[in-house]
């Protein structure tokens, strides 16, 4: 599991819990509210409190009983009094359908229930049983009994009730978060492979369909500018390409006439001298069209394609024996420490040697009155690294400044090769001026 | 050196001065057996004629092109075949180079600098009796078709390990050869492959048994000299 998805969990379940809590409070109180009959038991026309008001102001005088104070009593309500035999000795608003008499099993029916459908309440008091009776159905009534077990038991039932709540909540909440993280993630893939350049086709239906839809259509455009994008470069690639092939001819033959001019005693030694020229012009025209072809491979290519394993320090031997062998004045000298000699690193060999050589040859054509070109070589970790420095004037600040750009003119053009050849290597390219000159490549390791 | 300036050369370009360059840089440094041909077809003419002893190649030609041309040619004949194209991509350098061509010149080229390859690619292939067998080293000559160390009329043998590794120094006499070079050419891949890298001690045994047979001091030796972090380098002088 990644960390938006523990973050998505995290959030699913903490919400679910604090809101099912708030539920089941609002839960409890609403059942409290609904379960109370607040008019019947709190308002002063209840059958309760009119008993008592009655019971209150009830008296007997000379044998006959009397209701003292005016008591408010509803019309449809009425009241009898009982004496221990079970005669009517008083009562108020009797209805027709209701006896004067009762024996034991009548009061123990009627007592907390009924007395010929009138829901009834009764009261104990000095004059007798005192029973008032209420309109026919206008109350229900139930027996409810509970143990007093089930008292004892309350809280505790009342807490795992309360647990398995959350505990349900919080499932319910991982099971709506895996969902969701399944579709969220496919989207956030979608978006992943969109930003690596690789078609998106998503599946658009559910919640995320829109987004989906949007993604798809986002990847389409992408793709599309980007064919369109690569089409261009190779038209121009080509286009560079198919120029320096037709040049190169016409050159052979300017190089090869000035040559043979250059090498003729039958001209004048100033037209041998324009020969001349005309043949290291011609040299240098060579050389741009070689630089022209590399640039334009790395700059539209992007990648080198013709990558294999390439042994470091075999390469660094083969290009400084090269320039040795090709005649490198005594003024200059190289010293060599390549300490890890089994690194290898995945790349064109031919791009990967021109990188190395332009550096070299940098410090060499900075340098005129000579140098120390010091080259190590290195692993730390998981990288391998190349150092390459001189201790000569070191390079203009410009030319490090600009380095990651590749300069409109031949002149410079060699560093900022080396820096885009060893990029698009994915090394590591740090140049400065310190003592001198030094680079020092960091190479992924194969 | 005149043996090998008696060879007979095709060059094979569908640019007429370009054959006109070429075939007069090669008169002026003494080759006068030049052929020229324009096309495919002209070429295969000449040479199921001639007993040419190197072709340059040209790779676009109107009737084909150079890399099927060398294939066809090589269904009759085995000499040397440079490639002197415009066609400068790696891709098209590996190729030309893998058909099994001998160099490939991108163009422009200097003549001199396609004069010295002709003739170093004539001289490794038909090279002249003495300079194939006999090295010659102060007072010690060493004899490459018997792999043996002339000294004071005693011969000395060379172990075959010796010998590849100072033959290699021979090629690039004068030059450094580097240590990979070396421990390629006398082990191969299979030994200097991805997961062995302990060449460098074996090479220096190699080494300092050779010293022991081709100088006449091998605590300093005179020809056979190590670039310290590099390689070695045969010094031959008056070669």
């Amino acid at each position: 599991m990644n960390k938006t998805a523990l973050k998505i969990f995290t959030y699913f379940i903490l919400t679910s819990v604090i809101i099912s809590t708030i539920m089941l409070c609002i839960y409890f109180a609403g059942f409290a509210f609904i379960a109370s009959d607040t008019f019947s038991n709190s308002n002063d026309s209840s059958p309760r409190r009119i008993l008592n008001s009655i019971s209150e102001n009830i008296s007997t005088a000379g044998g006959e009983v009397l209701l003292q104070n005016d008591v408010n009593i509803p019309d449809n309500t009425w009241c009898i009094l009982l004496n221990g035999e079970g005669n009517i000795i008083w009562s108020l608003n009797k209805p027709d359908d209701i006896p004067d008499h009762y024996t034991i099993n009548d009061i123990a029916n009627m007592t907390k229930w009924f007395l010929n459908d009138y829901p009834v309440y009764e009261k104990a008091t000095d004059h007798g049983l005192l029973v008032l009776g209420t309109p026919k159905n206008s109350v229900g009534k139930y027996d409810i009994e509970y143990s007093m077990n089930w008292f004892s038991t309350l809280p505790q039932r009342i807490f795992i009730i309360f647990f398995m709540n959350i505990g349900l909540a919080a499932l319910v909440a991982c099971l709506v978060g895996i969902n969701l993280y399944r579709k969220i993630n496919t989207l956030t893939k979608g978006i992943k492979n969109m930003s690596s350049e690789k078609p998106v086709k998503l599946k658009e239906k559910g919640i995320f369909k829109e987004m989906a839809k949007n993604i798809n259509e986002t990847s389409r455009a992408l793709g599309s500018k980007n064919e369109a994008l690569a089409k261009r470069d190779e038209v121009r690639s080509n286009w560079i390409s198919g120029i320096s092939h037709d040049i190169r001819t016409p050159l052979s033959m300017i190089m090869g006439y000035s040559e043979s001019l250059e090498s003729s005693g039958e001209i004048k030694e100033c037209d041998r001298k324009k020969a001349e020229i005309i043949k290291s012009q011609s040299l240098k025209i060579k050389k741009l069209l070689e630089d022209l072809n590399l640039i334009s491979s790395l700059e539209y290519d992007m990648q080198p394609s013709r990558k294999k394993p390439v042994k470091i320090c075999p390469l660094i031997r083969n290009i400084v024996s090269e320039i040795i062998n090709n005649g490198l004045s005594d003024k200059y000298s190289i010293t060599l420490d390549l300490k890890y000699e089994p690194a290898l690193i995945s790349g064109d060999e031919f791009l990967l040697e021109r990188a190395v050589f332009n550096i070299i040859n940098n410090s060499i054509t900075h340098n005129p009155k000579g140098c120390t070109i010091n080259i190590s070589e290195y692993r730390e970790k998981n990288n391998v690294y190349l150092k390459i420095s001189d201790n000569g004037i070191g390079v203009p600040d410009n030319v490090l400044k600009n380095i990651n750009i590749i300069p409109k003119t031949a002149h410079g053009i060699g560093l900022p090769l080396s820096y885009r050849i060893f990029t698009v290597h994915s090394c590591k390219f740090t140049a400065l001026n310190k003592d001198g000159f030094s680079v020092l490549i960091e190479f992924p390791l194969k | 050196m005149d043996e090998l300036k008696n060879k007979k050369i095709l060059i094979v370009d569908d640019e007429k001065e370009l054959l006109k360059i070429i075939e007069s840089a090669l008169f002026n440094e003494g080759f006068f057996n030049i052929y020229k041909a324009s096309d495919c077809r002209e070429a295969v003419n000449i040479a199921k004629e001639q007993p040419i002893a190197l072709f340059i190649l040209d790779v676009n030609l109107p009737d084909g092109n150079g890399f099927s041309l060398f294939n066809e040619l090589r269904t009759f004949s085995q000499a040397p075949v440079i490639f002197l194209t415009a066609r400068g991509e790696a891709d098209d350098k590996i190729h030309g180079l893998g058909l099994g061509a001998d160099d490939y010149i991108v163009k422009p080229f200097l003549t001199k600098e396609l004069i010295l390859r002709i003739t170093a690619l004539l001289r490794r292939t038909y090279k002249t009796a003495e300079a194939k067998t006999k090295i010659s080293l102060s007072d010690r000559i060493i004899d490459l078709e018997t792999a043996c160390v002339i000294y004071k009329g005693k011969s000395t043998p060379l172990t075959a390990k010796e010998f590849i590794l100072l033959k290699k120094l021979w090629e690039s006499k004068n030059k450094i050869v580097t240590n990979d070079s070396l421990a390629m050419a006398a082990w191969g891949d299979e030994y200097y492959g991805d997961e062995y890298y302990g060449y460098e001690n074996t090479l220096m045994v190699h080494i300092r048994r050779l010293r022991k047979k081709i100088e006449e001091d091998p605590s300093s030796p005179k020809h056979l000299i190590t670039v310290k972090g590099l390689g070695y380098k045969l010094v031959i002088k008056n070669e």
